[in-house]
């Protein structure tokens, strides 16, 4: 006997507004219609109507642990463009910034999985670790989320001596936690009783429905645009994809291969932070210092471009056109939730209900970088028409009384 | 006149003194969990901080409930689980003594959570009905590793004295049954203890255990529906139904009173009696319901079942054999 | 030309050329170096007429499955420019290329066929241009309105820059209102 449960908007096993509906005989799924669109802000649209300088403000806030790939990624896109260069220390110093953020953003996950998994000891654990990660970043850049450190044509604050020692003992107390973190999640009977061959979904399906991020790489593909299509200080580093089958042997593409991808990363940004402080080269951080003479520049730039990002949840792609006048034609920002809504139907098909939220939260969904992605000259939903409705109501009785 | 006080005025002091009991159990409870979790937790009074301001809210009948059976069943509940403590012996006395025996009391241990299933159905959500089929799963599955623990005490006590009213807990109170056994039987009865211990958190619904009532998967569950004084009276009959699960099996397997051992006079003995019994309590709901609650994950619906239709019959089971061997051996080798 | 090493930047153009002679337009291939040790990126971006759009992604895929990163758009006066940004050529470092395909649609005669059947991941971001842009994207599997709610008005297509676009009273200016 089938019947229809709503999961959504509102929901605890959701950090974020998304309507699920399932159709479900028992406690099996049998089909997933997936509504997003709840946490649309018209970004772009808003966006299209500022100059590139004020977008990168947007841009930091379209997510806040995603809050600096955006502005990341559309920095590279301007770059693209109009060909500015950037200095060196600067693309060592965004690398820098960029790793920080996919420790804190995979702790944060960790710590969800567990919390969806009712294991509340892990939840506490984790985020507790999370604490030093948000320190260091807010001795670097003043600010715990929301780093508002990039710029276009370099970073705006720079690392200096007096503050590396810090960033040191920070990581190193990540490398020597790491083991316990392996140990908590990957050993438990509990956890794996829970994630083993849960949420599997296929390498054929996750290249055909073209999954991003970790959620791809677990399922054995090695898509990593640090590793392909390098940018800034990838480069010069060798950042391989990672897959399950360095630790674990075999990929089978569950829940547990990605928390296994998760980890290791966290240990992988450990590592290349290590590399960019020892390789730092020395010079200025910027192209062009006064902002004013740069939006003078990018006012009489003409050009499209590209910019493509690895943030922890996948890649996140940003497209500007830029022609000549002072806010630039189109923008389109493209979050890699985006790419990995599609990914949740086979995955959830033919589980059961308890499995729904700790499938949904395995591939990480940032549902406000994901919405906020079409352009829409009506900002929020309904609230705007009622009371556009109830103004013209209202003139509408003014006029009557005239 | 001794029944008018003991029918009437024992039972509101003894529900009184449970509900203020069981709270004061699930605050510390709460606060050994938050210091093993590396957490401060709430101060000692949450509880009952918690239970008036759900008193004071709105109480809150969704549209296409049953409103009869939904209003019901709380109480129901409530009322289910302060009587099972009339006939636990707590200390020395035993409230209702010769009027119930462990058969009512596996009875009314299943009443609480039947008023439970009702009270989801009859809420009318999705969430609800998913929360109490899953209940009921349950139900069914801790009864027979319950049922196995129980009858093989029982059988024990009344094999090895000649008894009438073996189910009687006054009678496992005079006996206790690690005295009735040899080396074999002793492993048995270990065995059952292990198994009482793990009915323990499905019957209280705690985590690893707690698929009906799972706050992260269904929004709560069984319980989803309800608010303000409904929901205060499942919440204490919940904490009521800790210190009964617990009473029973310190009842069954650890019924021993030190007022004995130091010859006090009557008044005081009672009082110290049922301070050791308190005690009891205290460290069975440490091991059972904090130490797993902490350390484990919560297992779905049918990883619940699997472990306990499967796994715990069989291991009970091997208890109940041990301990009918340890009858029968002396028989045959004697 | 369908060993992954041998996949260069010149090499699609060559072989997209080959393939449909003038139909494809405006070739550009982009060069920049990155990093202290000036490794090269390349991207290429080229456009082709709506006829041999659908050939021209199966003749993409003959060569390598590749990703589809999103399909952004741009509305230039009579045309609505769609570009699907390609990727091809993942795994190694350094090796992928960024494949460009732009494709215009007049606004008389919105209609582009589906990819959905070659690359089912591109469902999402078709929904999405069809309500942003109100193309008709012809064999799609599922055309509800992805982003915007379900009592939008009709008619009104948000990335539009000409009448179709949002009027200016759906515009709430924050502070221009009273509180």
């Amino acid at each position: 006997m089938k019947y229809t449960l709503p999961i959504g908007p509102i929901h605890p096993a959701l950090k974020e507004p998304i309507m699920f509906e399932f159709e479900i005989e028992g406690e099996k799924i049998v089909n997933v219609d997936i509504k997003p669109g709840h946490n649309h802000r018209g970004i772009e649209w808003a966006g299209m109507r500022r100059n590139p300088i004020q977008i990168i403000y947007l841009a930091e806030r379209i997510c806040g642990i995603c809050s600096a790939s955006h502005p990341f990624a559309f920095c590279m896109a301007v770059e693209n463009a109009t060909d500015i260069s950037v200095p060196d220390r600067a693309e060592y110093l965004r690398v820098i910034v960029a790793e920080l953020e996919r420790i804190h953003s995979h702790l944060l996950w960790a710590g969800v999985a567990a919390h969806e998994l009712g294991f509340d000891s892990v939840l506490y654990l984790t985020w507790r670790v999370r604490e030093k990660v948000m320190d260091i970043l807010e001795y670097l850049t003043g600010n715990r989320v929301n780093y508002a450190m990039y710029m276009i044509g370099g970073i705006r604050r720079d690392i200096t001596d007096k503050q590396i020692p810090k960033v040191k003992e920070a990581l190193n107390y990540y490398k020597g936690l790491l083991e316990k973190l392996g140990n908590i999640f990957l050993k438990d009977p509990t956890i794996r009783m829970r994630t083993r061959n849960v949420g599997v979904l296929t390498k054929e399906d996750a290249l055909k429905l073209c999954a991003v991020g970790p959620t791809a790489r677990a399922s054995g593909v090695k898509k990593d645009v640090r590793q392909d299509y390098p940018y800034a200080a990838y480069a010069d580093l060798d950042v391989k994809a990672i897959t399950p089958d360095i630790l674990a042997g075999k990929v089978v593409g569950d829940v547990y291969d990605r928390i296994i991808v998760r980890l290791l990363e966290i240990k992988q940004s450990v590592e290349i932070i290590e590399e960019c402080l020892k390789n730092m080269p020395s010079g200025e951080i910027m192209s062009e210092p006064k902002i004013p003479k740069l939006l003078i520049n990018l006012k009489k730039a003409v050009g499209e471009g590209i910019g493509r990002h690895e943030a922890p949840r996948g890649e996140v792609f940003h497209y500007v056109k830029l022609d000549g006048k002072e806010t630039p034609y189109t923008w389109k920002a493209r979050a890699p939730t985006y790419n990995n809504l599609l990914a949740w139907i086979p995955m959830l098909v033919g589980e059961q209900i308890a499995d729904i939220p700790i499938v949904a939260a395995s591939t990480d969904p940032c549902i406000a970088c994901t919405d906020r992605v079409a352009v829409i000259r009506g900002n929020k939903k309904n609230i705007l028409t009622k009371e556009i409705l109830h103004k013209m109501c209202v003139e509408k009785t003014r006029r009557l009384m005239k | 006149m001794m029944l008018i006080l003991r029918l009437l005025i024992l039972p509101v002091i003894l529900a009184v003194f449970s509900i203020f009991m069981g709270l004061i159990y699930k605050s510390v409870d709460r606060k050994l969990a938050a210091h093993m979790q590396a957490r401060i937790g709430p101060p000692l009074r949450q509880p009952f901080r918690d239970v008036r301001k759900l008193f004071i809210k709105e109480n809150i009948v969704p549209e296409n409930a049953v409103a009869w059976i939904y209003n019901l069943t709380p109480v129901l509940s409530l009322t289910a689980a302060v009587s099972i403590l009339l006939y636990i012996p707590i200390g020395s006395i035993t409230i209702l003594s010769g009027y119930g025996d462990l058969i009512l009391i596996l009875y009314l241990l299943m009443i609480p959570a039947l008023g439970m299933i009702a009270g989801g159905f009859a809420s009318g959500s999705p969430y609800a009905t998913v929360g109490a089929q899953r209940e009921m799963v349950m139900l069914m599955s801790y009864e027979f590793p319950l049922a196995i623990t129980v009858i093989s005490i029982v059988w024990k006590l009344s094999t090895t004295y000649v008894l009438t009213d073996a189910f009687s807990l006054t009678t496992l109170a005079k006996y206790p049954v690690w005295e009735a056994v040899g080396p074999v039987g002793f492993i048995g009865l270990a065995i059952l203890l292990l198994t009482l211990l793990v009915v323990t958190p499905a019957e209280l619904s705690k985590i690893p255990f707690d698929a009906p009532e799972a706050e992260t998967e269904i929004a709560g569950g069984l319980l989803a529906e309800y608010s303000g004084r409904n929901l205060a009276m499942f919440y204490l009959s919940d904490a009521v139904k800790t210190v009964a699960m617990a009473g029973i099996v310190v009842a069954l397997f650890f019924p021993y009173n030190i007022s004995v051992f130091f010859n006090l006079p009557t008044t005081i003995g009672i009082i110290v009696d049922i301070l050791f019994f308190l005690l009891k309590v205290l460290i069975i709901i440490t091991v059972c319901v904090t130490f797993v609650r902490v350390a484990a994950a919560r297992l779905k619906i049918d990883q619940v079942a699997y472990t306990y239709f499967i796994q715990l019959t069989l291991f009970g089971l091997i208890g109940l054999v041990l301990i009918v061997l340890d009858t029968i051996l002396p028989v045959l080798t004697g | 030309m369908n060993k992954k090493s041998e996949i260069t930047p010149e090499g699609i153009v060559e072989y997209f050329k080959n393939q449909f002679g003038d139909k494809v337009i405006d070739f550009r291939v982009e060069k920049r170096k990155i990093g202290v040790k000036k490794n090269e990126q390349k991207m290429v971006w080229f456009r082709v007429e709506r006829s041999v759009f659908k050939d021209a992604v199966k003749h993409l895929l003959d060569l390598q499955f590749p990703h589809l990163s999103v399909v952004s758009g741009n509305d230039v006066g009579e045309n609505i420019e769609l570009i699907y940004h390609f990727t091809v050529n993942y795994g190694e470092h350094l090796r992928e290329i960024p494949v460009n395909i732009s494709v215009e649609v007049p606004k008389n005669d919105l209609k582009i066929p589906t990819i959905c059947d070659l690359i089912p991941g591109a469902l999402v971001t078709e929904r999405e241009k069809q309500e942003m842009f109100g193309i008709n994207v012809e064999g799609i599997p599922d055309s509800r309105r992805m982003f915007l709610p379900d009592d939008f008005p009709e008619n009104v297509y948000p990335w539009r820059k000409d009448e179709k676009g949002i009027p200016e009273k759906m515009v709430k200016k924050l502070w221009e209102e009273k509180k």
